[in-house]
């Protein structure tokens, strides 16, 4: 496979598109899976059949639409159209009204002019929703592996890395680490043999970004390891995913295949003479596993325990030896930097944070779902325009993002951009996506306390202040939230909180009192509403409080 | 050399050494549980948290590299604090049953409780339980309580020993050390977990609950194990030995020491088995006698046989002096060409770390002090044969059951006269004619010669009838010291046994020489004026670490491959 060739395929897969009278796409991901949406591809696939319609309209999967709230979703490519909810009796009418007769079945669908979708931008999930997720040619179609095509034969690897740097990305896993700072001390740093590794733990409880990216365009995550691959001088690529994540295993391992048969993956790639494999690694679906250097371990076959920084794993990682790391949607916004250049995504974005983010949107909002809008976007317009703001007309009261890492972000903040810095400063973080949106009715202390029941779950128990102090912090937002604790208690609470953060081993520790402190900066009202006045309280007599689960 | 700067104090620190590293060449110690010198850095344990000038969080001193210009604090009040909760976090869980804890004494949980701790706690929930007695290996029980999971054990295991069967299982508060399914800790260097464990987690199955460890005295010692002579502990109460332990040396043994040594070399010098006075055979059956008749009896039946027609073993358990002196008895006073040594080599045996296949302590030192043949003419095959022919009709054996060969003791039974030091009844003193009760290495002063020539101090650690704990300046615990005619300790065994360079010199003396040895001390200076090899040596000069003897003196022979 040739530069070429690679165009020429890509010219004659958009011919075959274009050629079609209908392209039908249902959502294949794991969200709509799970509401019947292979019954749904069934009946439409059926119906086709019925009416011997299998040369004009093909009927395929793609990528998470966005709206999972309102699944099974369907669209029709050639006149835009979307539905949801899609049921068999529905998938039925789509053929029988829309394609057969041209008439759109009005009782399913969705408008797609409303701020749900025009006020999004994609990039990382561009191709879902448009091309078959389990179709190299679809991708190839979409200018896909054009990106690595260019790289390869047209750039050298500091020149990629210097594109990249200047495009500004960061890194969506978390912590927002300059991706071509990275992939730079990698490609320095000296080693026999050097790795690329994906990020696709996504533990954070709520999440499915990566997910979706995964299962709707998983090439795209490929192409942008191989390209990041060329840059390091890396000869091999794993992607670490969690066993829960079955349908993504699938559909990485099918195009990891079909990658390798086209010669865009393995020795010589587009016959150059750059080689790259990629191999993937499942994990056990331990949170601590995405922490970088747990997740080495873990690939190295050991137990996914984290170990200090540095020595980082840009210059010390998989057995020993520079690797670089970078979460699915980091690698998932390559590509298109590449192909577009560092520009064109420097201007999305704001001037500290570029391009897109892809939020999980969940909680009491009327859109849940995927999306994917531009850094700095006011927090309102997520929560209002696109997320159709909070269900039942129940009031706002706070938006959770970071997960277990994060904080919640109270009303008084919604016009917050929604960018590394700005989130920072009121006490919260970007995460890697998930977005939790909380109203009226939701308790504050019944939140901390959820996250910190996560946070205790998942501590690896290696270091001691996170073993121990996620659980006695646990055990004071239980008492707490049982009107058992007083004045005092708030004391230990917030010493205890501080310390795990200052002295904890990893990011996990480190960050786990998070959304116990912001709920504490925003609504501390709600604690000591539940507070016991000293005098009065006691404890029972000769017990003592125990909060075993 | 990076100038960094530790509480004020300016110092220069190698750049390649880590905060905690440097400050230890400096005598500055920043408490630690996870970090040991000899194991990989695990950063878990966040003890030896610091403040670095411009870093933005406190720093693990066992993980941060010193640089030029690096300003520590190791004592001020953010260090004080975060170290005072990681005290509580460890205390929270921690069982506290010290009272009946082996580690209770020499327990660094204990020490920083009172060290770095605020002295009580702020929590009242119930501790997580966990078992109590998990067998890890056929040596080491396991109290999961207890454990601080420092992980020393599980590096231990799959960086020195490699043998990696030790991992943690569990997640948070719930985590446990295991071995994985279908393993042990069986390792031949297995115990030394125990001596890494820094809370008392892993204990010994030969020592547990035996005794509180400021009840017992220690002596810094050799372990007679094997030609390594791993520097060692010996821990004495009531004159018993309780345990050994592996004693720093880096030249020798690090911080380790292996199983067998610990184990297999300490238990017969508080055997019942011991023989507790001279004794002469006398119709068939050993009969107990006192010293002053034992040697007259040895001294008048040696004059009675020509010098051809005697021969001695020395030994390679013996000391340097013992053989020394007996030595000189048999080439000088006696005037026998016939003296050499037998040797214990176990063919492969041996491993990369410590054990040595040659399975004495002082094979090197009996021959460089002149136990050895000349030429195999008068060498233990020689002297063997002779005995079988009956032109050798006397033997005289330093501490060696050489009898346990069946080959040798079939043929000692052709002899007429069979001499014979020994701390136990075994296959030897059967066949012998005098018994002679030698103390034991740990129950004597001393050197050893290892394999690396390095000569090595033994001190004595159990009092015989004729040294006495105090007057021997012998160390010493608060029981040896104070102990009232009325408590239960103090009352440990003596048993009637010498030194075998005393016993030598008796018997020289007895047929006439004039050995002035009062002391070890100047049996040592003799030999050191004497034998090329020891010129200029003392026991000041060996220390307690040891000194190598210079290659140039050495007979090719006696340098290992
Ligand atoms: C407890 C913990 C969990 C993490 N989980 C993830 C995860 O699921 N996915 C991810 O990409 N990064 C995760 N991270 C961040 C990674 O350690 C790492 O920073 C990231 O993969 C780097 O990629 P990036 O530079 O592209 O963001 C986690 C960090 C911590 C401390
Ligand atoms: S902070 Fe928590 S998760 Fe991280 S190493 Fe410590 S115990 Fe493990
Ligand atoms: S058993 Fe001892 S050495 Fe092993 S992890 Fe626990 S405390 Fe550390």
């Amino acid at each position: 496979m040739t530069l070429e060739d690679l165009q020429e395929l890509s010219e004659k897969e958009q011919q075959r598109q274009s050629e079609k009278k209908h392209r039908i796409l249902y959502c294949s991901a794991a969200g709509c899976v799970s509401c019947g949406s292979d019954k749904v591809s069934a009946a439409l696939k059926a119906k086709v059949k019925e009416h011997a319609l299998e040369k004009e309209c093909e009927v395929v999967g793609t990528g998470c639409l966005g709206l999972c709230g309102e699944g099974p979703l369907v669209k029709v490519q050639s006149d835009n159209t979307l539905y949801q909810n899609v049921d068999v009796r529905s998938a039925e009418q789509i053929i029988e009204s829309h394609i057969v007769n041209n008439k759109k079945v009005t009782s399913k669908l969705t408008d797609t002019s409303s701020p749900f979708f025009s006020s999004q931008t994609k990039i990382v999930l561009e191709n879902c929703g448009e091309i078959n997720s389990e179709s190299i040619d679809e991708y190839i179609g979409a200018h896909g592996y054009q990106a690595l095509a260019k790289a390869v034969n047209e750039m050298q690897p500091s020149g990629v890395i210097e594109e990249i740097r200047k495009s500004g990305l960061r890194g969506r896993g978390g912590a927002g680490y300059s991706t071509g700072l990275k992939w730079g001390i990698v490609s320095k740093a000296h080693g026999d043999q050097k790795y690329v590794v994906c990020n696709a733990d996504e533990g954070d409880p709520g999440a499915f970004m990566d997910r979706s990216v995964l299962e709707g365009d998983p090439h795209r995550v490929l192409e942008g390891m191989a390209i990041a691959g060329y840059a390091v001088g890396a000869t091999q690529g794993y992607v670490y995913c969690r066993a829960e994540y079955p349908l993504a295993i699938e559909r990485l391992k099918l195009a990891i295949k079909q990658a390798e048969k086209m010669g865009l993956l393995g020795n010589r790639i587009l016959e150059s003479q750059f080689n790259f494999r990629i191999d993937i690694r499942i994990g056990a679906g331990a949170f601590v596993c995405g922490e970088e250097t747990a997740l080495l371990q873990s690939i190295e076959g050991k137990r996914g325990n984290p170990k200090p920084r540095p020595p980082y794993p840009s210059e010390k990682g998989l057995w020993g030896m520079p690797t670089l790391i970078n979460n699915v949607e980091s690698f998932a916004n390559i590509a298109p930097i590449i192909r577009n250049g560092s520009d064109w995504f420097s201007k999305i974005g704001t001037e500290k944070s570029k391009g897109t983010k892809v939020f999980a949107l969940a909680g009491n909002i009327r859109n849940t779902g995927l999306i994917e809008v531009p850094m700095g976007i006011p927090l309102r317009k997520i929560i209002f325009d696109i997320g159709g703001g909070t269900t039942e007309g129940t009031e706002f009261k706070a938006a959770q993002t970071g997960g277990p890492s994060g904080g919640c972000i109270p009303a008084e903040h919604l016009d917050l951009p929604v960018d590394y810095e700005s989130l920072s400063t009121v006490g919260s973080i970007m995460g890697s996506g998930g977005l939790i949106v909380m109203d009226s009715t939701s308790k504050m202390v019944e939140v901390a306390k959820f996250f910190m029941q996560f946070c205790m779950d998942e501590s690896c128990g290696k270091c001691i202040p996170c073993r121990v102090g996620t659980r006695h912090i646990y055990g004071l937002l239980d008492k707490i939230s049982k009107k058992k604790a007083t004045q005092d208690d708030m004391v230990l609470l917030e010493e205890l909180c501080m310390m795990v953060k200052e002295t904890s081993l990893c990011g996990l520790g480190q960050s786990a009192p998070n959304p116990v402190l912001s709920t504490l900066r925003f609504f501390r009202k709600e604690y000591e509403e539940l507070l016991q006045p000293v005098e009065t309280y006691h404890g029972e007599p000769g017990v003592v409080a125990d909060f075993e689960k | 050399m990076a100038k960094i700067t530790i509480d004020g104090k300016e110092l220069d620190a190698d750049p390649k050494l880590t905060i905690i590293q440097a400050a230890r060449q400096h005598g500055i110690h920043i408490p630690h549980f996870c970090w040991h010198p000899k194991l990989s850095v695990s950063g878990n344990c966040r003890m030896c948290l610091v403040e670095v000038e411009k870093m933005p969080k406190l720093a693990i001193a066992c993980a941060t590299q010193v640089a030029e210009g690096m300003i520590v604090r190791t004592n001020n009040e953010r260090v004080i604090k975060a170290r005072n909760s990681v005290m509580e976090f460890l205390l929270i869980n921690h069982p506290l049953d010290c009272p009946i804890c082996d580690e209770a004494g020499e327990c660094k949980l204990q020490d920083y409780s009172y060290k770095y701790s605020v002295g009580y706690s702020r929590f009242d929930e119930n501790k997580v339980h966990k078992p109590k007695r998990v067998e890890l290996g056929p040596r080491i029980v396991l109290d999961d309580e207890r454990c601080i999971m420092c992980s020393r054990c599980i590096r231990f295991a799959d960086e020195i020993a490699h043998q990696p069967v030790l991992i943690f299982t569990e997640r948070g508060t719930h985590v446990v050390l295991r071995t994985f399914p279908h393993t042990v800790l069986d390792n031949p260097y297995s115990m030394n977990v125990i001596d890494l464990c820094p809370v008392g987690a892993l204990t010994s199955k030969d020592f547990r609950f035996k005794s509180r460890v400021w009840e017992m005295a220690n002596t810094e010692s050799i372990c007679t194990g094997c030609a390594r002579g791993c520097n060692i502990n010996i821990w004495t109460r009531n004159n018993e030995i309780l345990r050994l332990t592996p004693r720093l040396n880096e030249d020798v043994n690090s911080y380790w020491m292996c199983d067998h040594g610990r184990l297999g070399t300490f238990k017969f010098v508080n055997s019942d088995n011991r023989i507790k006075t001279p004794m002469i055979r006398k119709e068939e059956a050993l009969m107990e006698v006192n010293w002053d008749e034992a040697i007259s009896q040895v001294a008048s039946d040696l004059r009675s046989y020509k010098k051809s027609e005697i021969a001695g073993l020395g030994s390679a358990y013996a000391t340097n002096e013992d053989n020394y002196v007996f030595r000189r008895l048999m080439k000088g006073v006696i005037g026998t060409k016939f003296v050499d040594v037998v040797p214990h080599v176990k063919e492969g045996d041996e491993d990369q770390l410590l054990i040595r296949a040659d399975k004495t302590p002082n094979a090197v030192g009996a021959a460089a002090v002149g136990v050895t043949s000349v030429d195999a003419s008068t060498g233990l095959e020689a002297i063997l044969n002779g005995i079988s022919s009956g032109a050798i009709k006397v033997l005289y054996v330093l501490e060696d059951n050489i009898a346990a060969d069946p080959r040798v003791a079939s043929v000692l039974s052709e002899l007429d006269l069979l001499i014979v030091h020994s701390y136990e009844h075994n296959e030897t003193t059967k066949l012998a004619s005098v018994v002679l009760s030698a103390s034991t290495y740990a129950e004597k002063n001393g050197t050893m010669t290892n394999f690396q020539r390095r000569v090595q101090r033994i001190r004595p650690a159990v009092a015989t009838l004729e040294a006495d704990r105090a007057l021997g300046g012998f160390s010493m615990s608060r029981w040896d010291k104070f102990a009232s005619p009325n408590d239960r300790w103090g009352k440990g065994p003596r048993r009637d046994a010498r030194p075998s360079w005393r016993i030598v010199s008796g018997i020289a003396n007895a047929l006439g020489a004039k050995f002035k040895y009062n002391a070890v001390e100047e049996v040592f200076k003799d030999l050191a004026e004497k034998v090329e090899i020891f010129k200029g040596l003392s026991y000041a000069k060996i220390g307690n670490r040891g000194i190598a003897l210079t290659t140039e003196n050495v007979p090719t022979s006696l340098i290992p491959a």
